[in-house]
């Protein structure tokens, strides 16, 4: 798989993190890419679109970024999902991860830790 | 970070304007560092001598170092060692400050001597950019030490300075804070911190600041305040936030959860206790940052 094949969800409340990160793939040339802003709409979009990998805040409105990968999880054990978000703390890393999550990133997200990432997914080894 | 919190203190000294200063920080890039002022600042000429010289080379053709040696106030060793020295940022301020005509030598001397004594900084510590260090000035500064918590506001503020040297760039001055209870605002953005203690932390500006603040945080320029500016502002906020909460479970196994941003115009905004309101002064405005431990 190339970047070009893949399918990527972009979860933030905040436009401004969707809009950079958006632009930044894009450039990397990957070819479809939907956003969410919020947990509930994140679930939604998924089911909707199966994206081979999603970038998930945390802090969100209406469901946090921690319960919607929950509740990804769950339907999708497979879903790779790397959530992104400003508080890296110990308590939420430990979250993240025990709940399936496939990686973790501090913002702000570099472009290189955006593109080592989805190098990784299509190469299927995020 | 000692270029910023040193044009604060001649600022709040009144040995400068706000204008001369701004002037002086765009200017600032294309300063050369003199001998005179290298000298000045280690202690090895005083300003009269500084003055001698320059004075001395204006009837003989000799460089600024072979006539001080001449004249018997240094050693060429010493020049040697003032110019293998890098230019730190806080000289390039003052040799700019003197090049423009806004402080004399002798002003210089005095206030560098003065800044050294009032926050007991050594040679080395100003050539240190240390976390521990920049805490101290940041500490010294802002007077922190007379709130309770003080080591969550010191290290609040110092991670905040960092990211916007790191963000949205070093040509500011920090302004003396004041505290407030309530805050009358144009633009006005908070975030809440809960867990092991309460805290808010808010940006505010008006609408030039605000938009001057959101342009350099997201490299792009905008014509209005939309939606688009308020939530960059409020990332902006998220990002020093997120780390402040890293470094404290880090640190201090504190673990915080923070509220996703408010973003509220043209109300008078209250706090449910005095706190910290910072402001910072940058090419296109004042922001003001607050944070207030509760």
């Amino acid at each position: 798989m190339t970047l070009q094949d893949l399918t990527v969800l972009i979860c933030d409340d905040s436009m401004f993190a969707r809009k950079k990160l958006n632009m930044a793939i894009a450039a990397m040339g990957v070819g479809k890419i939907f956003e969410a802003a919020d947990g509930a709409e994140a679930i939604e979009k998924f089911d909707q679109y199966k994206p081979d990998v999603v970038f998930m805040d945390i802090i969100m409105p209406k469901v946090t970024g921690i319960d919607a990968l929950k509740a990804i999880i769950a339907n999708h054990p497979d879903a790779k999902i790397v959530m992104a978000s400003s508080v890296g703390t110990q308590g939420h890393l430990k979250d993240a991860l025990k709940a399936g999550a496939a990686d973790f990133l501090q913002k702000p997200i570099t472009d290189e830790d955006a593109k080592k990432i989805l190098e990784n997914a299509a190469k299927g080894v995020l | 970070m000692f270029a910023q919190f040193f044009g604060g203190y001649l600022l709040n000294k009144g040995l400068v304007n706000s204008d001369d200063l701004t002037t002086a920080i765009e200017d600032k890039k294309n300063t050369r560092m003199r001998l005179g002022v290298l000298a000045i600042n280690a202690g090895l000429m005083t300003a009269q001598q500084v003055e001698h010289v320059n004075i001395t080379q204006q009837s003989v053709d000799k460089r600024f170092g072979d006539l001080a040696v001449e004249l018997g106030y240094v050693t060429n060793d010493d020049i040697e060692r003032l110019l293998s020295q890098q230019p730190t940022d806080y000289l390039l301020l003052g040799q700019t400050l003197v090049n423009n005509g806004v402080l004399t030598n002798s002003q210089f001397e005095s206030a560098i001597n003065a800044y050294k004594a009032e926050t007991q900084f050594s040679d080395e510590d100003m050539n240190d950019n240390q976390n521990e260090v920049l805490s101290r000035v940041i500490n010294d500064f802002y007077h922190f030490d007379s709130a309770e918590n003080a080591r969550i506001y010191t290290d609040y503020v110092t991670l905040l300075f960092k990211n916007v040297i790191r963000f949205i760039g070093d040509d500011f001055t920090p302004l003396k804070s004041r505290m407030v209870r309530e805050y009358q605002a144009k633009n006005f953005v908070k975030q809440e911190f809960s867990g092991s203690y309460n805290s808010v932390a808010c940006i505010c500006a008006d609408n030039d600041a605000y938009k001057g603040l959101a342009e350099r945080f997201s490299k792009e320029s905008f014509t209005e305040i939309d939606d688009f500016v308020d939530a960059t502002i409020g990332e902006f906020l998220n990002v020093v936030d997120g780390l402040f909460a890293v470094n404290e479970s880090n640190e201090y196994g504190v673990e915080l959860t923070m509220n996703p941003q408010e973003i509220i115009k043209d109300t008078k905004v209250e706090l449910s206790k005095s706190g910290f309101c910072i402001p910072v002064q940058f090419l296109f405005g004042t922001v003001d940052f607050i944070i207030c431990n509760q």
